[in-house]
């Protein structure tokens, strides 16, 4: 199967007073064709600046270091500011974070997506019957007279639906979804999570998800990639990693799963400490200081190793393993 | 009650929605009235106005208000009704052009200054606080030293004074709005530059601005009666409400007349329009729209 993205070897930094922030660090990863993959980390992990440097709208003082980002084979770092803008909406979407902000508060959500239809020449008439029909498609009743409303008149879960609407109008090839459902309450996050899948299998796209919702991402994805401050630690297929996770970070994290606790509990779990300073960056392994399996080869950098088929992980437990 | 929510708006176009809800609004419906009185009086002068505004009447002069003449008469015996109803016609000349041409050029560089690289920003500022700096009537002065007291230069030096006051207000709404989610939603989805200032910042800050206008028109008025009262603005027999103020401001011990006459229309434009922009501002905004009513 070919892949719709390939991210190698990717590094981004940000500029800052304090000297380059390296926010990402020789992220490798692949978006099979028709595929979910999900991206899983905590606040501050990279997801962001992956996501923006995909469809580069990037932060004015961000610097991509080296590395590639492959569309469908063509690097997409090498592509002029008009060639991607041409890609955007069109062939790689994006559904964002909070429903409440992603629309413009004064034109009429009719208006708003007949306006994204530009590239197209068609009848006003004809891009309004489309608007409704992709507005029907997200689940959202009586689409005609709602296209005159404006957002505010929209619940959260409703223009969460519209934004998605939006975003697939165009039948693209990609859709990245940056924590489509955190805005959301639990019921609406089931469906959204639902309508998504459904719509994935009808376009034939692919959707690279991110969360922080090890759930969302269960249920959703097909696969999954765990980040941890700017680096990929574990990626592979979500019942692997979900089963048989082989980096301790991955492991901690599902221990802080509300979802995977049985005892009832006052306190929920944490992994003790904090990210580190991403200016001043630790030697060796980049959880090395969190880490309740810390050993001495951890002062030196893991490479990635395999923990079994597409699934590999950063850890020199496995190496010790392969060696064994 | 039911069949008013029940009935969609759909037939409704922007602009008479915001008139629908405008109307709904006691001092928004003030406002609206006398604004249009003011406007119907300006534009139907010679219609209304009972006689001419600089026909001359020696013996009538001095009156106080009576049948004849509504407001009385001044020292030459010009009918001082007539004179407010065509000094309405030179305020509306001046404030109309000054503030359409100072919004439409402060709305582009506000615009450009907001979304536009730093260096251009920096330069758009430094343009505004330096025509800032100058205080408005003495710049006036100056330049109507310099070419001579004209309505001309009254409309272009207001003009000039006041492209800050819209073009800072635009800056700080777009520099805001450059930020928000639904720039980037629309960025994300492939829309350009020009699409996106046109499509999604314009209307966002042409609200606002239309606020912002309404309550600037009695300053201009002010400011255009003021530069009249000092002998810089329109030339003697035209009629205007400042040189009515200065008439009677020189005849205030013969009668009281000519000040009031004089004063009366500009407390009524600055209530007029401010009521209509504070009105607008509740009405502009989709989501304070149909607060109380409905």
């Amino acid at each position: 199967m070919a892949d719709i993205l390939e991210i190698r070897d990717l590094s981004v930094g940000y500029s800052t007073p304090r000297g380059s922030l390296k926010a990402l660090r020789n992220v490798s990863m692949a978006i099979p064709d028709r595929r979910i993959v999900g991206i899983v980390g905590e606040s501050g992990c990279g997801k962001s600046t992956l996501i923006s440097a995909i469809i580069r709208l990037m932060a004015p003082n961000a610097r991509v270091g080296s590395g590639a980002i492959r569309f469908k084979g063509e690097d997409l770092l090498a592509r002029s500011e008009a060639e991607m803008r041409a890609l955007r909406g069109t062939a790689i979407s994006m559904v964002f974070q909070d429903p409440m902000q992603t629309h413009n508060p004064v034109l009429t959500v009719g208006r708003q997506m007949v306006d994204i239809q530009y590239r197209d020449k068609l009848s006003k008439a004809a891009k309004l019957k489309r608007a409704a029909e992709m507005l029907a498609l997200v689940g959202i009743p009586d689409p005609e007279a709602r296209l005159n409303q404006y957002p505010f008149e929209f619940s959260g879960g409703m223009r969460q639906r519209i934004a998605i609407a939006m975003a697939l109008m165009a039948k693209p090839s990609l859709l990245i979804a940056d924590e489509p459902t955190t805005a959301l309450d639990a019921t609406l996050e089931v469906q959204i999570i639902k309508r998504l899948k459904e719509l994935q299998d009808e376009i034939g796209c692919s959707i690279l998800f991110i969360s922080h919702h090890l759930g969302v991402i269960a249920e959703l994805c097909d696969e999954v990639v765990v980040m941890y401050a700017g680096e990929v630690v574990e990626q592979g297929s979500v019942r692997d990693v979900f089963h048989a996770p082989a980096h301790p970070y991955t492991r901690a994290l599902l221990d802080c799963d509300p979802g995977h606790i049985k005892v009832k509990t006052r306190n929920l779990p944490t992994i003790p400490g904090n990210i580190p300073d991403l200016v001043d960056l630790p030697k060796g392994c980049i959880f090395a200081e969190r880490c309740t399996k810390r050993h001495e080869a951890c002062t030196a950098r893991p490479a990635m190793w395999n923990a079994g088929a597409g699934h590999q992980a950063a850890c020199h437990l496995l190496a010790v393993e392969e060696t064994a | 009650m039911t069949d008013t929510t029940l009935k969609l708006p759909k037939a409704r176009s922007e602009t008479g929605e915001i008139l629908h809800h405008l109307l709904r609004d006691p001092l928004g419906l003030a406002g609206l009235v006398i604004v249009t009185l003011i406007v119907a009086s300006a534009l139907f002068a010679p219609w209304i106005a009972p006689y001419d505004p600089v026909a001359m009447n020696i013996p009538d002069r001095l009156q106080g208000p009576n049948l004849a003449h509504l407001m009385g008469t001044d020292q030459i015996g010009r009918d001082t009704f007539s004179r407010v109803i065509w000094g309405g016609r030179v305020a509306l000349q001046v404030a109309l052009p000054t503030i359409g041409g100072a919004m439409a050029i402060g709305l582009l560089l506000g615009m450009i200054a907001g979304y536009g690289p730093k260096w251009l920003d920096s330069l758009i500022v430094l343009f505004f606080d330096t025509v800032r700096a100058f205080p408005t009537v003495m710049f006036a002065l100056a330049v109507v030293a310099l070419v001579g007291p004209s309505l001309n230069t009254v409309i272009v030096v207001i003009m000039l004074t006041s492209i800050p006051t819209y073009g800072r207000v635009v800056r700080t709404l777009t520099q805001s709005l450059k930020e928000a989610e639904f720039i980037t939603a629309e960025r994300s989805l492939g829309a350009k530059t020009p699409r996106i200032m046109a499509i999604h910042i314009l209307p966002n800050v042409l609200g606002p601005l239309a606020v912002l206008a309404a309550m600037d028109i009695p300053t201009v008025v002010g400011l255009e009666a003021g530069l009249s009262f000092l002998g810089m603005g329109v030339k003697p027999p035209t009629p205007s409400w400042g040189s009515l103020l200065n008439d009677g401001y020189a005849l205030i011990r013969n009668t009281p007349w000519l000040i009031i006459a004089g004063g009366i229309p500009l407390i009524l434009t600055t209530l007029g329009f401010t009521f209509l922009g504070e009105a607008l501002r509740d009405v502009v905004d989709p989501k304070l729209r149909g607060r109380g009513g409905k």
